[in-house]
């Protein structure tokens, strides 16, 4: 579930934290790593993502999310 | 128990979006003391948080001096049926094209390669509308601009009511919700700018509740306590519906630059026949409902296709993607190996959207003394709420220096109530939390006021929500500062909801997205503003000329 930070890059600086206006990451600690509190409460604007320093924080789009596209290939019907 | 905090300012700005932040710096401008409480981070709220890529406005040197031809040209063809004065366009319009110099000077780039670049929004053939701008880092610079006028921003501060002496507001009241905190605001003039009501009913994704364009925390909270503290509100029963991209909900119809098309590559509509980056599509304008009506008359899927693009063309798309806060889109597309030159993208109508605004005039000012609202609050779009931001700030702060200042210690009893109210959401140890009964006012909302609407089916969900309301002022519980937030939007959700059943069984008609078969044509002589307000204690609705 979004946003999924990779705990080896992390710096702890707490931006992502300090910035998400969902609160998603509610609870956590200065100079710890964020927790991931509230995942569903994510808007997937990516915000956390990009002022992230140290690149550590992907977002993980849920499935019912996953957009719909038209394939290019024939579709198999067998 | 519940710390307090007393905060005094000339003029507080409910919310720091794009139109609270402009309020901020006129206000601050003018010599107002200004606070901004903002519920998240103004760095990162509201609709424009990431980004967005079309301003509209006139420019002199494209539309040429007659600045009022142009207004009633747009007002003629591309806004479709209104449902505001056309007063307050007029007004946006004369101003907006100052505002766009403005954020040029804060570092916000209005132009594109050194020159006005317009694009979408815009028939084929018809003056154009929308500047493109980079406004990705916008919040940030807007921010600055504000800080730099002396306002100061508190974060986490979510207001909840208003306070008010006589029929003048003095105030309001507030929760942080990272603390067991209420905030008491004491102001000489409260601008409302919370944006949008995004959840009333269910998004996109059922079961996944956070799945909105707008971002997911605009619940409507400035209608809801302007309702309560005695303002007029108006249309709240015309739903609103958007389209776009099937299940990864996020703006930017304008953005796209391909042809609507189903499955076998017939287009949909008439206004374009391949991808043409000043136009877009502007079926998406014209019927945001057509893929559902594709889909409902057999005809469906319906796709935004952007097959046969240029390259070009290609790459100015996704520049302004990134501007638009479509970042975490694009992201997702390459994750998924998902190429806009071969594959077309299914296009999706939106679910309803809790509709109307604050009654307020050109000067931004709602009914209520020293009460003004601007943006989502009120009408429109980015322009509207930079530019009634302003004005907003301008009105409120020149209000702020012929007033008094209020002793806020006379609203004490109510103050003490709202800390009591709070105490009980906190420390109830069993009931249900805030999604459970967002889920049960949603479905209300979707079944009895949703697609079709009529006086028995209003009439029954009118009762079972009241049902609803009732249990959860009497139950919901909050098992932390932030989920009392979530709780205090859910109260203001269940009001709306009310007002909602309540304004459209007044609206014996159908016009737009309120369908009653039991009214089934327009009323020619219903094309006015149809207004709500609390008096003793109940919801009294009235018609106006717009």
């Amino acid at each position: 579930m979004p946003p999924v930070i990779d705990h080896e890059k992390c710096t702890k600086c707490g931006k992502c934290a300090d910035i998400c206006s969902e609160d998603v990451f509610y609870g956590s600690k200065k100079g710890e790593i964020p927790n991931v509190t509230y995942p569903k409460e994510c808007s997937h604007f990516a915000g956390c993502v990009y002022i992230c320093p140290a690149k550590a924080i992907t977002l993980r789009i849920p499935l019912p999310m996953l957009l719909v596209y038209k394939p290019s290939e024939e579709i198999r019907t067998t | 128990m519940f710390q307090e905090e007393v905060i005094k300012a000339d003029v507080l700005c409910v919310g720091g979006g794009i139109a609270g932040l402009m309020a901020a710096i006129r206000a601050g401008e003018l010599g107002a003391k200004v606070v901004v409480a903002e519920k998240g981070n103004p760095l990162y709220s509201g609709c424009g948080r990431m980004g967005n890529d079309h301003f509209e406005t006139w420019v002199p040197e494209v539309h040429g001096e007659d600045m009022d031809a142009w207004i009633e040209e747009l007002l003629g063809t591309a806004k479709g049926e209104i449902l505001i004065g056309k007063n307050l366009l007029r007004a946006q319009f004369r101003k907006a094209y100052d505002v766009v110099r403005l954020w040029d000077g804060y570092g916000i780039p209005m132009k594109h390669k050194g020159k006005w670049e317009f694009s979408g929004h815009t028939f084929p053939g018809r003056p154009f509308t929308h500047i493109k701008y980079e406004g990705r880092f916008q919040k940030e610079i807007l921010v600055k601009q504000a800080k730099d006028r002396g306002a100061r921003i508190i974060s986490r501060a979510m207001i909840f009511d208003l306070l008010k002496q006589g029929e003048a507001i003095t105030g309001a009241v507030g929760v942080d919700t990272r603390a067991d905190k209420i905030y008491v605001f004491q102001a000489k003039a409260v601008i409302l700018g919370t944006g949008k009501c995004s959840r009333l009913y269910p998004c996109l994704t059922p079961g996944w509740m956070f799945n909105d364009p707008h971002g997911n925390v605009q619940a409507g909270d400035g209608r809801a306590m302007a309702y309560r503290a005695g303002a007029e509100l108006q249309n709240l029963e015309m739903p609103q519906r958007h389209i776009g991209p099937k299940y990864f909900a996020k703006f930017g119809q304008a953005t796209w630059v391909g042809v609507v098309r189903d499955w076998y590559g017939k287009a949909a509509g008439t206004f374009v026949t391949s991808p043409d980056r000043r136009y877009g599509d502007m079926i998406c304008e014209v019927s945001k409902l057509a893929p559902e009506q594709y889909t409902m008359a057999g005809k469906g899927p319906l796709y935004m296709d952007c097959t046969g693009i240029k390259e070009e063309d290609l790459e100015y798309m996704l520049h302004w993607f990134v501007h638009e806060g479509n970042i975490s889109l694009l992201d997702h597309m390459k994750e998924e190996g998902i190429d806009l030159r071969k594959h077309p993208i299914e296009f999706s109508t939106y679910p309803h959207r809790g509709g109307g605004l604050i009654v307020a005039n050109e000067k931004a000012e709602t009914t209520l003394k020293g009460l003004y609202a601007a943006g989502d609050e009120a009408f429109g779009d980015i322009s509207a709420a930079a530019t009634f931001g302003y004005i907003a700030g301008e009105n409120a702060a020149k209000q702020a220096g012929n007033t008094a200042e209020p002793d806020v210690e006379r609203s004490r009893p109510v103050i003490e109530d709202k800390k009591t109210q709070l105490d009980t959401l906190r420390g109830r140890q069993c009931g249900p939390d805030w999604d459970e009964t967002q889920v049960a006012l949603q479905q209300t909302m979707l079944d009895y006021a949703g697609h079709v609407r009529n006086e028995s089916l209003l009439l029954q969900g009118l009762h079972h929500l009241r049902r609803i309301k009732e249990k959860a002022r009497a139950t919901l519980t909050a098992g932390n500062p932030h989920e009392l937030g979530r709780c205090l939007e859910v109260l203001n959700l269940l009001d709306l909801g009310e007002i909602t059943f309540i304004m459209a069984l007044d609206r014996k008609e159908t016009r737009g997205l309120h369908v009653r078969p039991d009214y089934p044509f327009t009323n020619p002589t219903l094309n006015q503003a149809h207004i709500v307000s609390l008096r003793n204690g109940r919801a009294s609705t009235s018609w106006r000329p717009y």
